[in-house]
């Protein structure tokens, strides 16, 4: 993946970008918003990664230039928002820019790579058909689930929980909104009821590596594949 | 120094004048009222002398008074004073009446023919007149007096009636003073009831609307010098706020290069220093918020106040406290009702944020940690509870405060995080306590109390 980091302190930016060539992605860094704007429309990044506090042109100016310039090539940029500032003003102010994430520095290396991740997965997403999470592969078109490779038997209500964790790794989904995600699929849900289908998806997964923690009394989180 | 009273000060300036006004009023009423008074009794006492001339007969050898005993009676009759006469011959020779009744003072000239005078008769003040009267051809006089009580009655009453007045007029003035300093100043102890009903943060102007015109200076010099602490706290925040914010882009830096390098295979001991590095790192930049924090939570600090869900504010960051749970290896487990509540977002997140961490950083491995929020009659609460070694009842007051630490507490946090949720919790005008695990968690195998920190918020 091609990932651009616009961040003006020399130390941080190189300390991301050794981490995210070490994930295998081609990195580019700029310390100007303006450069930024100028790559951006010039060639096609996976991912953007956007300091706001930057001399001159602020994030918020090129968060700006860059949702607000001509239709993106290829799809939608992802932009994950970096900022000192943590007032909720500017949390929401970028949201609303379209930014599609928000971290307060300083992060921890894991949960910056894990939201990068999820990032360009949820890109990866909306043009692929294909979703795969360590071992685990879901062909949404063909609705069909490999684990190492070999069919994997879910149930239609299997797939669709599983498809809303698959959707937000290393985050916590709520009962009510997978009950939400699925409801789609006929008569009400018990928040039991999903308890159920999470337990049937863990004996199925758990062998592979797979983990879905319970986080008591809120939902569920898939978490990062580790490794079996 | 004793305070000066303004009442007492403007009855010290007051009060000489009224008295050199009262005095003077009287006199000047008492005088004038006086003479003609005196001159009325005089006059009585005259007739009563020219009647008594017209008795006084020519005898040979000389004259006779031939005075009826009634007309003698009537003379006399008096109600209050004893009255006196006596009739003096063309040379001075005494014919008739009171013996050693005194002669007018031979110096006073007569006016009209008539002389009246102060004098004495059987030890007793008197007042007398002198009337000319006819012995035959020859003149002679008589003299009538009468003794003073009457006319001091009369003095006393003239006295009394145009004194009554002015009393009143110095009583209701004092009574004035006394009520109207009050009463005016009325306006200025509202004032200062109003400022004292003040919060600490509230830097609001005072509104003049209700001052008097002589109050507005002081009430403008006040709201001057709110407005300029206000400014002040306000610098002193952003100060304190952009050096945390300052301090956060290198700190993030610093992460990311000790976490690159404790990727790589390191020499043992090379790997427990940079442990520490990375350590010192994170709770540096921890502190860096906790800073920031505090100083949002100053009273002064104009919040960002907003109607809020604590339901949604501890869903929304339960992702992040999940993983720092999942790293020590603390089961954290939520209990969410809607629990509305009217604060900073900010704010009470970073309050949520402290208890949960201190939670999870203080309990032992394998320890259950809940997040509650919910509605306690009318009040909105939220709490966080564990399982772990608790905290000593002695010392639950202490640790509110800012830097300490239970003495014997593992870990190296800084102290802060309880003041800071106690001054977020004082903003938001809600109560703080700490008390043992009452949940389910208090089972805990280990035996201990566990601990329960509650925020419970005003009705609302």
């Amino acid at each position: 993946m091609r990932l651009l980091i616009v961040e003006d302190d020399a130390p941080l930016a190189s300390g991301l970008r050794r981490i995210l060539e070490a994930e295998g992605h081609a990195v580019d860094v700029t310390s100007r918003g303006e450069q930024a704007v100028l790559a951006a429309a010039q060639e096609r990044f996976d991912l953007v990664i956007l300091d706001i506090g930057l001399p001159q042109m602020d994030g918020f100016e090129v968060l700006r230039r860059l949702r607000g310039g001509s239709p993106e090539k290829n799809g939608p940029m992802p932009v994950l928002v970096l900022t000192a500032r943590d007032a909720v003003d500017d949390r929401v102010r970028g949201l609303d820019l379209g930014a599609d994430d928000y971290m307060v520095k300083p992060f921890a290396m894991p949960e910056l790579t894990a939201r990068v991740r999820a990032l360009l997965r949820r890109s990866q997403a909306h043009g692929g058909p294909r979703i795969v999470h360590g071992p685990l592969a879901l062909d949404t078109v063909a609705r069909r689930a490999f684990l190492k490779n070999e069919p994997l038997e879910l149930a239609a209500r299997e797939w669709a929980v599983l498809e809303v964790l698959l959707g937000k790794v290393e985050k916590i989904v709520s009962k009510e909104a997978i009950i939400q995600a699925v409801a789609g699929w006929g008569d009400d849900l018990s928040p039991n009821a999903i308890e159920v289908y999470v337990s049937r998806l863990r004996s199925k997964l758990e062998p592979a590596g797979i983990k879905i923690r319970t986080v008591r009394g809120f939902g569920y989180m898939l978490e990062e594949y580790k490794g079996a | 120094m004793a305070a000066r009273s303004l009442r007492a000060h403007l009855l010290r300036m007051l009060l000489p004048p009224i008295g050199a006004l009262l005095v003077l009023g009287a006199l000047v009423a008492y005088y004038p009222s006086l003479e003609p008074a005196t001159t009325a009794y005089d006059q009585g006492l005259i007739d009563a002398g020219i009647s008594l001339g017209t008795y006084i007969h020519t005898a040979e050898g000389g004259y006779r008074l031939e005075l009826p005993s009634a007309v003698d009676q009537v003379l006399r009759r008096d109600s209050y004073d004893s009255v006196y006469y006596r009739v003096l011959g063309p040379n001075g020779e005494a014919i008739a009446g009171d013996d050693g009744l005194p002669g007018p003072p031979p110096e006073r000239e007569l006016r009209d023919g008539f002389i009246s005078y102060d004098t004495a008769y059987k030890g007793q003040k008197i007042r007398a007149v002198a009337v000319p009267a006819k012995c035959g051809e020859a003149a002679c006089s008589v003299v009538v007096a009468e003794t003073t009580v009457k006319r001091r009655r009369m003095t006393r009453d003239i006295l009394f009636s145009s004194l009554l007045p002015e009393i009143l007029i110095a009583i209701a003035t004092v009574l004035i003073v006394w009520f109207g300093v009050k009463r005016g100043l009325g306006p200025l102890a509202r004032l200062s009831d109003e400022i004292k009903k003040r919060s600490p943060g509230d830097l609001r102007p005072i509104a003049a609307a209700d001052t008097p015109e002589e109050a507005r200076p002081l009430v403008s010099a006040l709201n001057g010098l709110l407005d300029e602490v206000a400014q002040a706290s306000r610098n002193q925040q952003r100060f304190l706020a952009n050096a945390a914010h300052q301090l956060r882009t290198p700190l993030a830096g610093l992460q990311a290069h000790t976490e690159l390098a404790l990727a790589k295979p390191l020499p043992t001991e090379v790997r427990a220093e940079l442990e520490q590095v990375h350590q010192s790192t994170i709770r540096t930049a921890r502190l860096a918020n906790q800073l920031l924090a505090l100083a949002r939570a100053e009273p002064g600090a104009r919040g960002n106040a907003a109607e809020l869900n604590l339901k949604a504010l501890a869903e929304s960051e339960a992702d992040g406290w999940v993983h720092q749970a999942l790293a020590r290896d603390v089961d954290l487990g939520f209990e969410l009702d809607w629990a509305p509540v009217h604060g900073d977002a900010f704010l009470l997140r970073e309050a949520l944020a402290n208890l949960v961490h201190n939670a999870i950083e203080y309990s032992p491995r394998g320890a259950r940690v809940t997040v509650r929020t919910g509605r306690n009659g009318t009040h909105s609460f939220l709490e966080v509870e564990d399982d772990g070694p608790g905290i000593p009842a002695p010392e639950r007051e202490r640790v509110l405060e800012r830097f300490y630490r239970v003495p014997g507490t593992p870990g190296t946090g800084s102290g802060l995080g309880l003041a800071i949720v106690r001054e977020i919790a004082a903003g938001h005008g809600a109560t703080i306590s700490i008390t043992d695990a009452t949940g389910g968690a208090s089972a805990s195998s280990s035996g201990t109390k566990g601990c329960r920190v509650a925020i419970t918020f005003p009705h609302g």
